[in-house]
């Protein structure tokens, strides 16, 4: 991604393709991107697509 | 590099050999120039107008920021994150370091700015995270939001930066210098 300083001006951000998560261990629900999906509360990788 | 297989008897035992084969190849990915970079280090490529920053990753997360939304960023352990800055020296050296350091070490959030938002042309420092980094100087910075697109000085253009286990290949002809690891430095992070 294109960004830019200390904080990033990406332009359309809003339409990358982020799917929503759920983290079987802690219940946090997040979006994200990537292959190795991880809840960035807990760390666990032990989360599914909702 | 191209390598050849060989199998050998011996004592009953099939052996397989792997030989390298010292060949003459133009191809892209034979030209290609290897950086090897260890998980605590930063290396940069400095160009006429431009410097270009890179690290290892090392498998963390890393959390964009908009108005209304929180997008975190997955990443394997050998992606990199790649900077690039329109200048040259020590004092950008420092800034791309830094901007680095914020990221991985700190894990700070990268904040999005609105299209268009005042601040975008005073700022510095572009960044691009994943396995492959394709460097284009035809792009408005902070513009682009393909994930693998980051703009780049003019020598850089074209340019690939792709991750490989332990260290970084750059792939492509830089124009108007010669890509050779006289132009590498490699520093703690």
């Amino acid at each position: 991604m294109c960004t830019v300083g200390g904080g990033p001006d990406l332009g359309e951000v809003e339409t990358l393709a982020a799917k929503d998560y759920e983290c079987q261990e802690c219940n946090n629900k997040f979006q994200g991107m990537g292959r190795r999906p991880t809840c960035p509360s807990c760390k666990s990788r032990n989360v599914k697509a909702v | 590099m191209p390598f050849l297989q060989i199998q050998e008897c011996q004592g009953g035992l099939r052996v397989n050999y792997e030989v390298k084969l010292k060949v003459d190849c133009n191809c892209k990915v034979c030209k290609g120039m290897h950086i090897r970079l260890l998980d605590d280090e930063i290396a940069y490529l400095e160009g006429l107008s431009g410097t270009i920053a890179l690290a290892k990753t090392r498998g963390i997360s890393f959390f964009l920021e908009t108005e209304t939304r929180e997008i975190v960023l997955f990443t394997e352990p050998e992606d990199l994150i790649v900077a690039s800055s329109f200048g040259v020296g020590e004092k950008v050296r420092r800034g791309l370091a830094c901007t680095l350091y914020q990221l991985r070490e700190l894990e700070a959030p990268l904040i999005v700015l609105p299209k268009g938002h005042p601040a975008s042309p005073r700022l510095k420092t572009v960044v691009s995270i994943g396995p492959c980094t394709h460097l284009s100087c035809k792009i408005q910075p902070g513009t682009h939001p393909e994930q693998n697109v980051l703009c780049g000085s003019e020598e850089f253009h074209e340019l690939e930066v792709v991750a490989e286990p332990g260290g970084a290949e750059i792939r492509g002809k830089a124009q108007g210098i010669a890509l050779d690891s006289d132009r590498i430095v490699i520093e703690k992070l």
